[in-house]
């Protein structure tokens, strides 16, 4: 028993290295995140001192910021791993398969029919919008049966854009143009309180939670169905953690682009596409690459800062276009 | 049958009938099926096999019929107990998934642990892969496996799974000859050391012939006949089944189906007689 432990351990060595170096980076970009800003004050030494303006600057901007980056990023990295599990495509997430886009339709709606209101009820609207959209898509693709897996993101970006037109379309006619060009922006600089991205916390703890059954799930109805699973069910509530994150992080940080598609790809690469294994791989790596693309933002124009939705856009896409390629390049595996 | 309590221990299949659209697939079945022996289920493409194992496994509402299991009605079982008591296992294309051996036997545990492992899950997840020689293999993952060790790895986790009844739709597809043969020595030992019940859909016929304990041939939806598998493996029957003629010869004491129809007609019957 013990000689059976001791090269078990050896065995995982490797593996938890990896995964305690991440956390480390993760930490350090935290820290990193937290001080950086226009008000110099801020730091260690001041903090401690508990210097007035500094804690202030630290308590009221600092730290809901990098609380809000951190959510955020693991939440729309989770909120990828689960769709990408559940509806056996790699190439799924919530922002290329137009759910982030019906979110922002959502929150239109929510102005042009209620006028100004708390955001709970943008959320509200954004989820039912984010989430009869995604179902609305995932049928049509398994009804439609792409002949790669390659044209899934492809497809979901026009259906997002057909989205996004609409939306534009019904901006324009009601005179809210203005509205959509601020909420189409990603920035974790808002001067609106990120308290509502705490709702984010319940789809995660419960992804955690069902991690095994979005793993089975994802292994085909049948399957599930033998395992005593019920498939129906697992699918619906997977979906509806989608969209409260994407609706979550869209109505207080707008849309940040990529994250969900990119980030569990990078870690099954590593761990493979049990949801259990690499769910907290996912949502660390989600916020280490989120809080690099902020840092960087905030650093570029210093004082001044770039809308982090850009920088995330633009490295996002260039790694979403590495992943494309070996796609293509290695074939179909 | 009866087990020590009074109860019946069995599956028992009544009057199923199954359609898609106009097509009558199933025509009022009945089967029961014994316990501690492999049962094949053969037959011409579209004859029902899969239908009829699919109902059985619950995985397929009939349109008419009942299944009991251990005596009682399948429908109103919930699907994790009857998850406890049957295990199936569907011809494999889950190639795009990364899974590892070790991960994939611990699904089978999800109808006794809901996905939160206990010591007593780890253990039977171990012994698992022991017993199915996956050891060595166990970190990696299920599309880097060859076909005979992919196989081996979908069996573990029934195991893992302890059902009674083990259900396998044509396990053999896309196997070589020497992991065919690999696998049906294992469903024995199956059925011989850990008393299970197999339930089979092949494809062929030898195979049938040399493993199964009884043959359930079906044909439009309807079991022609059934019985032990040496009664079934006869030239009368397996014509009228299959629409085609066969030749019965024995080889090793078995009997190994012909199906090629001789070149010389007047050759024919040679190699009859057992």
């Amino acid at each position: 028993m013990q000689t059976l432990k001791v090269t078990k351990d050896k065995k995982v060595n490797g593996v938890t290295i990896k995964r305690i170096s991440l956390f480390l980076i993760f930490i350090i970009l935290t820290v990193l995140s937290l001080m950086i800003g226009a008000d110099n004050n801020v730091t260690i030494g001041n903090l401690i001192k508990m210097d007035d303006t500094a804690g202030q600057t630290f308590i009221i901007s600092r730290a809901p910021r990098t609380i809000a980056i951190i959510l955020t990023a693991s939440g729309l990295s989770i909120a990828g791993l689960i769709m990408q599990a559940i509806s056996r495509n790699k190439f799924m997430s919530p922002s290329t398969s137009g759910t982030t886009d019906a979110a922002m339709l959502g929150v239109l709606l929510s102005y042009l029919l209620i006028g100004k209101q708390p955001h709970i009820i943008q959320v509200i609207f954004a989820f039912i919008f984010a989430l009869c959209s995604t179902i609305l898509f995932m049928t049509v693709l398994n009804k439609i049966k792409l002949r790669d897996a390659v044209y899934v993101p492809l497809v979901g970006m026009m259906y997002g854009a057909i989205i996004k037109a609409f939306t534009t379309a019904i901006a324009y006619h009601f005179g809210a143009l203005q509205i959509v060009s601020i909420i189409s922006l990603g920035t974790f600089n808002r001067f609106t309180n990120f308290n509502l991205l705490y709702i984010v916390l319940v789809p995660l703890f419960l992804s955690v939670i069902y991690a095994t059954r979005f793993s089975i799930a994802g292994m085909g109805e049948d399957f599930s169905k033998g395992l005593g699973l019920n498939y129906k069910r697992t699918i619906f509530l997977g979906l509806c953690i989608i969209a409260v994150i994407s609706a979550a992080s869209f109505v207080t940080v707008g849309p940040i682009t990529f994250v969900g598609l990119i980030i569990p790809n990078m870690v099954s690469a590593f761990y493979g596409d049990d949801v259990k294994k690499s769910i907290f791989d996912v949502a660390v790596l989600g916020a280490v690459f989120v809080l690099l693309c902020d840092i960087f933002s905030r650093l570029i124009i210093y004082p001044y800062e770039v809308a982090v939705g850009f920088t995330i856009g633009i490295v996002g896409g260039l790694i979403f276009l590495i992943i494309l390629f070996r796609r293509i390049k290695y074939g179909k595996q | 049958m009866l087990n020590f309590k009074g109860e019946q221990t069995m599956i028992e299949i009544k009057n199923i009938s199954q359609a898609y659209g106009n097509t009558q697939v199933l025509r009022e079945v009945n089967l029961i099926i014994k316990e501690k022996r492999i049962t094949a289920l053969i037959g011409a493409n579209g004859a029902g096999k899969s239908t009829l194992l699919n109902v059985a496994a619950n995985l397929l509402e009939p349109c008419a019929g009942t299944v009991l299991l251990d005596g009682k009605d399948i429908k109103e079982m919930k699907s994790q107990d009857i998850a406890k008591r049957i295990a199936i296992l569907k011809q494999t294309q889950h190639l795009n998934m990364r899974i590892s051996v070790r991960d994939l036997v611990s699904f089978g545990r999800y109808p006794h642990s809901q996905g939160r492992l206990k010591d007593e899950d780890e253990q039977k997840i171990r012994q698992a892969i022991e017993y199915m020689n996956l050891k060595e293999i166990e970190n990696k993952f299920i599309d880097e496996l060859s076909g005979g060790q992919r196989q081996r790895a979908y069996i573990a986790m029934i195991l893992a799974q302890d059902t009674k009844y083990i259900f396998l739709d044509e396990p053999l597809n896309n196997l070589d000859i020497k992991y065919s043969v690999e696998m049906m020595t294992i469903l024995r030992k199956l059925v011989k050391e850990l008393s299970k019940t197999v339930i089979i859909v092949m494809h062929d016929i030898n195979f049938a012939a040399a493993y199964a304990d009884d043959i359930v041939a079906m044909k439009g939806g309807q079991i022609m006949k059934e019985g032990a598998a040496q009664d079934i493996i006869d030239q009368t029957v397996l014509t009228e089944v299959f629409d085609h003629e066969f030749c019965i010869a024995n080889v090793y004491g078995k009997k190994v189906c012909v199906y090629f129809p001789p070149e010389d007609k007047s050759a024919k019957g040679d190699a009859i007689n057992e």
